[in-house]
C-alpha cells in the first residue's frame, strides 16, 4: 500500500521536526537505564540468591528488557487521536479516501520503528560500558514466540489506545481523562511494567491471564526470559489473539457508533 | 448508489427535505455551573437544519450566503460526509455523501478558511506527496497538476519553505494546492478567503473563477466577503435559521430585497441640509454632494421635490449597491421582509 508507506515516510520527518526535543527524550531514555542498572545491581549486591524467584542477572534482564519494551509498545502515537477529534482536525483525513485507523497505526508503527534504531544503539553503548550479566536467551523458538508476543503487544495497545481516544466523538472535553485512567492506571498496574506479575497472589495472576493487560509488557518479557513455556505460552498466544478479535469488533463498533454522533465542533 | 441514479445524475448535488439536529449539553457559568452540569446535564436539541431543498447543476458556481449560525457549514459537511443527517436525501455525483466511498471522496473537496490540512512543521511539498499517494494520482498527472496549481497561485517559491514560516496568505493559497490536486468535480469551499488582504483575496478568488470554468467543477462557496460573491456567483442561496430564504440569480434578489433608491444631489449653492430628512435618509452629505436613499416606490416623487425646493445642479436615482442588500442579509434582515 503506497499511501501507507507515504504516511510512514512523512510520520518519520515529522518526529525530526524538533531536534532538540528529539535529543532530550533519548538522553532521558539513557539516564532512565542507568538509574535502574544501579538500583538494581546495589540491590543485589547485598544479598545472595533469588528475589521472587529472580536470581540477579534474571531481574537485570527484566527491568532492562521493561523499558525496551516499555519504549516500544506504550509509546504511541495514536493518543493524539483525540485532541484531533477535539480540535476538529481529524475532518483532514474524514475527507480522503485513506482509513482512519490504518493512517494512525501506520504513524505508531512510524514511530516505533523510529525508536527500534535509536535503542538498539542506545543499547549497544551502555552494554559496552555496563558490561551487565545478562540473561540471553538461546532457545530460537522462545525468541521467535517473544517477537510474535510484542507484535501482539503493539496491535493490543492500538486497539486499546484506539478505541480510548475516540471518546471525544461524544465528550470533547473527555479526552485526556479517559487516556490516563486506560494507560496509566490499567496498563502501568496491570500490564506488568511496575512490578513483575509473579509477585502477585496465584489466583489474583489467574484473574489477570484472561484480561489483555499482561500480554502488553509482562507475558513478552517472560517468553523471553524463558519463564514461561509450553501449554502456558499456548495459552497466552491464544488468549491475546482472541482479545485482539474482540478488541477490534469493538472498536468498530464504537467508532461507527462515535462517527454518526460526531457534530465535527471547530465551524 | 440509488436507483434512480440515471435521472437525477444530471444534477450533481440533490438535497431533499434536509433536517439536521444537533443535542447539546448546555454548561452554566462558574465552577458549580461545571459541577452541576456534570452530574445533571441538561440537554438542549438545536436545529440546525430544517428541511432544506435545492439542487446544482453540474459547472455551477453557487454562493450560499446567510449570517452567522445560519447553517451554511453544517450543510457542506452533510454534502462532504461528515455530518449525519437527521432526516432527507442527499446526493453528490450519485453517491450518498455519508458512505463515504472512495470514489466519491476522491472526486470532491472541502476546504475550509480556519482549518488547515498543511503538515505545520514540513514543507507544503511533503504534504502534497502525501495527497497525491492518498489520492493515488499517477505520478505524471501529480506532477502536471502540482506545476499548474502553483503557477497559477505564485507559491513556486515556498514549497519547500516548513509551513509554519509561511504567512497566512501564502499559507491559504498552499492550502488550495493541497485541496485541489486530485482535481474534485465539486469543491465546497467555506470562507476561502478569510483573514488575506486584498490582494490575496483577489488571487484566490481569480484562482476559483479559473477553476469552475477550465475543469467545469461545481462549486458551493459561502463567504462573508461581498466581493467574493459579486465576482463569483451567479446563483445564490440565502439560508438563515436552518432554512433556505431564497434560491435564484444573485440580480433577482437585489431586484427582490432592494428596498429603497439611493438619489445622489448635486446642490449649486449651499442650502438647509436638515430638510434633507423630509425626504429621505441622507447616507452622506459632503457638500455639494448628497446621498439620499427614499423608499423605492417615492422615488419619484423624492426627485420631483428635490427638483423644487432645493437648488439642484445634477440629480441621479441609482439601484442600492448589491453589498447594502447583502449586507442586510447578513444581518438577517430579510427574513422579516419574506414573512
Amino acid at each position: 500500500m503506497n499511501k501507507y508507506l507515504q504516511v510512514f515516510k512523512i510520520s518519520f520527518q515529522q518526529e525530526f521536526a524538533y531536534r532538540l526535543n528529539f535529543i532530550m527524550w533519548r538522553v532521558r531514555n539513557v539516564l532512565q537505564i542507568f538509574v535502574v542498572f544501579f538500583l538494581w545491581d546495589t540491590v543485589f549486591s547485598f544479598r545472595e540468591g533469588e528475589l521472587f524467584g529472580y536470581d540477579r542477572d534474571r531481574i537485570l534482564t527484566y527491568v532492562f528488557g521493561l523499558i525496551f519494551i516499555k519504549a516500544f509498545v506504550l509509546s504511541a502515537r495514536a493518543q493524539d487521536v483525540a485532541g484531533e477529534i477535539a480540535r476538529g482536525d481529524i475532518i483532514n483525513y474524514l475527507l480522503k479516501p485513506v482509513s482512519y485507523f490504518k493512517y494512525w497505526l501506520t504513524r505508531d508503527i512510524s514511530s516505533k520503528a523510529l525508536n527500534l534504531i535509536f535503542a538498539v544503539f542506545e543499547f549497544g553503548i551502555l552494554y559496552l560500558i555496563l558490561k551487565p550479566p545478562f540473561y540471553f536467551q538461546t532457545n530460537p523458538f522462545q525468541i521467535l514466540l517473544s517477537v510474535v508476543a510484542i507484535c501482539i503487544a503493539i496491535y493490543t495497545f492500538y486497539l486499546i489506545l484506539f478505541i480510548v481516544n475516540v471518546i471525544p466523538f461524544w465528550a470533547p472535553e473527555m479526552g485526556w481523562g479517559g487516556h490516563f485512567l486506560v494507560t496509566v492506571i490499567l496498563v502501568e498496574f496491570l500490564s506488568g511494567s511496575l512490578f513483575p506479575l509473579d509477585i502477585l497472589p496465584a489466583n489474583l495472576q489467574n484473574i489477570l491471564s484472561f484480561t489483555p493487560f499482561p500480554y502488553l509488557i509482562f507475558f513478552p518479557l517472560q517468553v523471553y526470559l524463558g519463564k514461561i513455556t509450553g501449554l502456558l505460552l499456548l495459552k497466552g498466544i491464544v488468549v491475546s489473539l482472541v482479545w485482539i478479535v474482540i478488541l477490534w469488533f469493538f472498536m468498530k463498533w464504537v467508532w461507527n457508533k462515535g462517527f454518526k454522533a460526531y457534530q465535527a465542533y471547530g465551524r | 448508489m440509488n436507483k434512480n441514479t440515471k435521472e437525477v445524475v444530471e444534477k450533481t448535488i440533490i438535497v431533499e427535505h434536509l433536517t439536521k439536529n444537533f443535542e447539546i449539553t448546555e454548561k452554566k457559568a462558574g465552577l458549580l455551573g461545571s459541577l452541576q452540569s456534570l452530574f445533571t446535564p441538561s440537554k438542549k436539541t438545536v436545529r440546525a437544519l430544517k428541511s432544506i431543498t435545492f439542487s446544482i447543476a453540474q459547472g455551477e458556481l453557487v454562493g450560499f450566503i446567510g449570517p452567522n449560525g445560519a447553517g451554511k457549514t453544517t450543510t457542506l459537511k452533510i454534502l462532504s460526509g461528515l455530518l449525519y443527517p437527521t432526516a432527507g436525501f442527499t446526493q453528490v455525483l450519485g453517491y450518498d455523501p455519508w458512505v463515504r466511498h472512495p470514489e466519491f471522496l476522491k472526486q470532491i473537496a472541502l476546504v475550509m478558511g480556519q482549518k488547515n490540512q498543511l503538515w505545520w512543521d514540513l514543507p507544503a511539498i511533503d504534504t502534497f506527496e502525501l495527497n497525491s499517494a492518498i489520492y493515488e494520482i499517477p505520478s505524471k498527472k501529480y506532477k502536471e497538476t502540482l506545476d499548474e496549481l502553483t503557477t497559477i497561485l505564485e507559491v513556486k517559491k515556498i514549497l519547500n519553505t516548513q509551513v509554519r514560516r509561511l504567512s497566512l496568505g501564502q499559507r491559504m493559497r498552499l492550502e488550495l494546492v493541497a485541496a485541489l490536486l486530485h482535481q474534485p468535480k465539486v469543491l465546497f469551499l467555506d470562507e476561502p478567503t478569510i483573514g488575506l488582504d486584498v490582494v490575496g483575496q483577489q488571487k484566490v478568488r481569480d484562482f476559483i473563477f479559473e477553476y469552475n470554468k477550465k475543469y467545469s467543477a461545481t462549486i458551493m462557496l459561502t463567504s462573508h466577503n461581498m466581493d467574493d460573491l459579486i465576482d463569483l456567483a451567479k446563483r445564490v442561496i440565502v439560508i438563515d435559521k436552518g432554512q433556505i430564504l431564497f434560491d435564484g440569480y444573485l440580480k433577482e434578489l437585489v431586484a427582490q430585497f432592494a428596498k429603497e433608491k439611493i438619489i445622489k444631489v448635486y446642490l449649486s449653492k449651499e442650502a438647509d441640509v436638515k430638510r434633507f430628512d423630509d425626504i429621505g435618509r441622507v447616507k452622506r452629505f459632503s457638500y455639494p454632494q448628497a446621498i439620499i436613499a427614499v423608499p423605492r416606490e417615492a422615488s419619484a416623487v423624492a426627485a420631483a421635490e428635490l427638483l423644487q425646493n432645493f437648488p439642484v445642479a445634477d440629480l441621479t436615482i441609482e439601484e442600492e449597491p448589491v453589498e447594502d442588500i447583502i449586507r442586510r442579509v447578513f444581518k438577517g434582515e430579510v427574513v422579516k421582509k419574506n414573512k
